[in-house]
């Protein structure tokens, strides 16, 4: 009966894909596109692969997307993770206040939020550029993680922390063992639109980065202005990436797992 | 997941010890005090080796960043970030000298001035290049797929053939204020610099009545791909976009308004006053007028040079652009203009334009 | 288990010092105009009366609240199925299954609109509906996470607690699931709707570009004309609007709670 009952779902689930998906195929044929059409294929060539690797600005923007990213989504993960267990536990208006707050950089238009910040690290005499950078793209994750945490945690039941407790946990060892792997699915979420939006987002590292410091979206931004299909090969490197990293961290497991099991039947 | 984190941080540290490896470049002292020089350029508007060539000629090295909008880079300016070496166009470099940003060319170091076209020096908005060197330059015009719109329309109607009703849903229309406002003053006679409201009101209602009765798209860079593949069958265009578009579908054709006028427009080299290092500006701006750069932008970009052998020899039989009329723009003619600044203005015609596209 | 409060002290300071701060100057700019030399500042509700005297600024605020309410509904009639569908998975697939819906936006957002565009080019949908399919595709996988994200790790002792209470699977559904997985919607609503108000090049690329919306008008006074205060005055007319609507939303949450 189970299997039944399976199968609609799982029909739902592959036409949901297949609809987040076909924009991205469309983008990866037309990187192999011999003309700077993104609408009109008219032949295969490697053109902007290669104009691609010859353009030093294009191939430094990854560099800096992919590091800031990465340091945005770890220290804005860690921070958020923190803030929300506290604010679970807040009294109601210390609770709205901050959900207000942070509500606030996802509500403006970034183009204010871009102002904004750039105003502020000006009038703070602080040099635009890599840190800035960074330190705008943690801001702006923090709220974003806060709020895929916070669901998870009123769903928690407050008497596994006291049973914890009781059980001679210290409340950090409690808060470790406990209420960490409860609500592990609203860290993960955070933390994978943290660096979702670190990765693409263009109006505020634009207005606070500095000379020399481009990442792929301000390629991306300014390039259309004579549409370039090496943003197509840019992605398509970016596809390919992703799934080797994940046919990695999903296949590997499962080859040693096999593995573990052999042995174990060997013994 | 804990596999993912190891692996991104792993990453991480690659990227992070391949960064400062790359850093390191620096190549001691020289006659300018600096190694780096920091050019801020629109996207797609350099040739493919200019910038490295410069690096091994002069031993520095150069951080490009790019911009979008002349507007964009001048918020990005005023805001306190430190280039030397800005590319804005005509208006925005009135504005930038109006507003005192700007410091004045060094001319002793620009030994190749004489290398530069005629046409593209001395325009009013900055009148004796004190502050500014041309890069590229062109004009405005339509661009129009000959098939199904008959030339003689364009030809004697000039703009007002984006209101011709026989081509109604077959038009791109700029989608800036500024530029959609200078092809309506141009169409009604009136000089595209004006101050005087009622004859921007009649812009207005020109672009209104466009927009009822032609049900324009409204579009900037989209547009040169649907030319190409014939969505549409007409366009207002900036001249290097309309040469790239006829190169790629020769059923295309271009025109620039003779009677009642158009932009001309001029893109060229300034130093801000916080530049840090003005004397490397300097030999930037005239390292690009040499023959070498400028013919490789040229190439690439599909622009007009400022730099005058390379833009007759693209031009001329035998050129890369031969009898491609949107390459060669012209610099003197009576009815057209340079853009020029005035605050105003701006402000009216960015609030009216909203409202022609909401009309 | 009060001591964690304390926690939240030290993101308090950075939200007020990072968020709040650089607002404050937009709050500033919204309530002076131009020309207002530094040393005698006047407040003045100018930009206000300039807002709501026009009614094309109050059309232009309404169209894009539509817009963004229609793509929040159905990104909940979307992503609800696939979240609840997705935590039945075994949990390994769970864990793939979020990867893939997360890995496309990664894509740039550019990128993947004009994909859009030519995918949509001689569909011969109107371009509203091109607009809504864009904006969708882009807001969608926010909405799946947030929702799946409280059903998964749902304490199934609950739903068979209910089943031996007597309920069926719908009822067990609507009495249980559904009150648990709202603070996710919520959620979802919130990084949904939020943006896409201020939203505008996904409806500019789509939308054949006569499509104003505040998120353009907004961009347009910042960088093109340079008026900061208007502009900063749209925008805070914008933050109260959503910000009172999105008070009344919690208040529901809340209400639920407390019972």
């Amino acid at each position: 009966m189970k299997r039944l009952k399976g199968l609609p779902s799982k029909l739902w689930l592959i036409l949901l894909l297949a609809f987040m998906y076909l924009p991205i195929i469309y983008v990866v044929i037309f990187s192999f596109n011999d003309s700077r059409s993104l609408t009109h294929f008219t032949g295969f060539s490697l053109e902007w692969y290669e104009k691609m690797l010859d353009n030093s600005t294009m191939m430094e923007s990854i560099y800096y997307t992919v590091v800031i990213a990465i340091i945005a989504t770890v220290v804005s993960t860690i921070v958020g993770t923190i803030t929300a267990i506290g604010l679970s536990k807040s009294r109601r208006a210390m609770k709205e206040t901050i959900t207000q707050i942070n509500n606030l950089p996802m509500l403006n238009p970034e183009i204010v939020t871009a102002i904004g910040l750039m105003l502020f690290f000006t009038a703070l005499n602080m040099r635009l550029g890599f840190m800035t950078l960074l330190l705008a793209h943690i801001i702006f994750c923090i709220p974003y993680v806060i709020l895929s945490i916070m669901p998870k945690l009123r769903q928690l039941d407050d008497n596994l922390f006291e049973a914890a407790l009781d059980l001679g946990c210290t409340p950090f060892k409690a808060l470790y063992k406990v209420i960490i792997p409860q609500i592990k699915p609203g860290i993960i979420s955070g933390a994978l639109i943290a660096f979702t939006m670190s990765f693409d987002d263009f109006v505020i590292s634009y207005f606070v980065t500095g000379p020399g410091i481009n990442n792929i979206s301000t390629m991306v931004y300014t390039s259309v202005k004579r549409i370039n299909p090496s943003v197509n090969a840019l992605s398509t490197i970016i596809v390919l990436a992703i799934t080797i990293i994940l046919v990695i961290v999903n296949i590997v497991p499962m080859i040693k797992e096999r593995k573990k099991k052999k042995n174990e039947e060997l013994a | 997941m804990k596999n993912l984190l190891k692996i991104a941080l792993v990453i991480t540290f690659a990227l992070a010890l391949v960064g400062c490896g790359g850093d390191n470049t620096s190549s001691g002292d020289n006659e300018y005090g600096c190694e780096v020089l920091n050019v801020y350029n629109w996207g797609e508007y350099i040739g493919e080796d200019v910038i490295s060539n410069f690096e091994d000629e002069f031993n520095v090295s150069v951080n490009y960043s790019l911009f979008d909008s002349n507007e964009a880079m001048y918020t990005k300016v005023l805001g306190g970030t430190h280039y030397d070496v800005l590319v804005p166009s005509d208006y925005m470099i009135e504005r930038m000298i109006d507003e005192d940003l700007l410091q004045p060319i060094d001319k002793s170091v620009i030994t190749n001035m004489d290398l530069l076209y005629e046409g593209t020096l001395n325009k009013p908005y900055d009148m004796d290049n004190t502050y500014s060197i041309p890069y590229f330059w062109g004009n405005v015009g339509i661009v129009y797929d000959k098939t199904i719109v008959d030339p003689s329309d364009v030809e004697s109607q000039e703009w007002e053939v984006l209101r011709n009703p026989k081509y109604a849903g077959q038009i791109y229309m700029y989608d800036s204020e500024r530029d959609s406002f200078m092809v309506a003053l141009k169409a009604l006679g009136y000089s595209m610099n004006t101050t005087n409201e009622d004859e921007i009101n009649e812009a207005y209602d020109w672009l209104v009545e466009l927009q009822q009765t032609m049900a324009p798209a409204y579009a900037t860079d989209e547009a040169i791909d649907g030319l190409i593949y014939g969505e549409k069958a007409m366009g207002v265009m900036y001249s290097g976009d309309a040469a790239y578009i006829l190169s790629e579908n020769e059923n295309m054709a271009f025109y620039a308004p003779e009677k009642m006028g158009t932009n001309y427009w001029n893109d060229a080299m300034v130093i801000p006053k916080n530049a840090d290092c003005p004397g490397l500006a300097n030999e930037f701006i005239n390292y690009i007028l040499t023959y070498e750069a400028s013919y490789d932008n040229t190439i690439t970009v599909g622009y007009a040079s400022a730099n005058a052998e390379v833009f007759e020899e693209m031009g001329a039989a035998g050129g890369y652009y031969e009898g491609n009329p949107a390459f060669t723009p012209r610099a003197q003619n009576e009815k057209d203009e340079v853009f020029s600044n005035n605050e105003e203005v701006r402000e009216l015609i960015s609030e009216l334009w909203i409202k022609v596209k909401n009309s | 288990m009060k001591s964690f409060r304390r926690l939240v002290y030290p993101y308090l300071l950075w939200a007020i010092v990072f968020i709040v701060l650089p607002m404050l100057m937009i709050v500033f700019y919204a309530f002076t105009t131009e020309g207002n030399s530094v040393m005698t500042i006047n407040f003045t509700l100018d930009n206000f009366f300039r807002f709501f005297s026009d009614s094309i600024f109050i059309n232009v605020l309404i169209r894009s609240l539509k817009l963004a309410i229609i793509t929040t509904i159905i990104c909940i009639f979307i992503g609800y199925p696939s979240a609840y569908f997705m935590a039945k998975l075994k949990p390994n697939s769970q864990g793939l299954m979020v990867l893939l819906i997360t890995l496309p936006m990664w894509i740039n957002m550019l990128v993947r609109t004009y994909a859009w565009r030519g995918l949509l080019l001689e569909s011969g949908l109107s371009p509203e509906i091109k607009v809504y399919i864009g904006m969708i595709y882009n807001f969608l996988p926010f909405m799946i996470l947030q929702i799946y994200t409280s059903l998964s790790k749902l304490d199934q002792s609950l739903i068979t607690a209910a089943h031996d209470l007597g309920c069926d699977n719908k009822m067990a559904f609507l009495k249980v699931t559904l009150p648990l997985s709202i603070p996710g919607i919520i959620s979802g609503i919130t990084l949904v709707f939020l943006p896409a108000v201020s939203s505008f090049f996904i409806p500019k690329l789509l939308g054949g570009g006569s499509y104003v919306l505040v998120g353009n008008l907004v961009e347009n006074y910042f960088v093109t004309t340079g008026d900061w205060n208007f502009g900063s005055a749209i925008s805070l007319i914008m933050t109260i609007v959503i910000l009172i609507s999105m008070y009344f939303t919690r208040k529901f949450d809340y209400s639920k709670e407390d019972r």
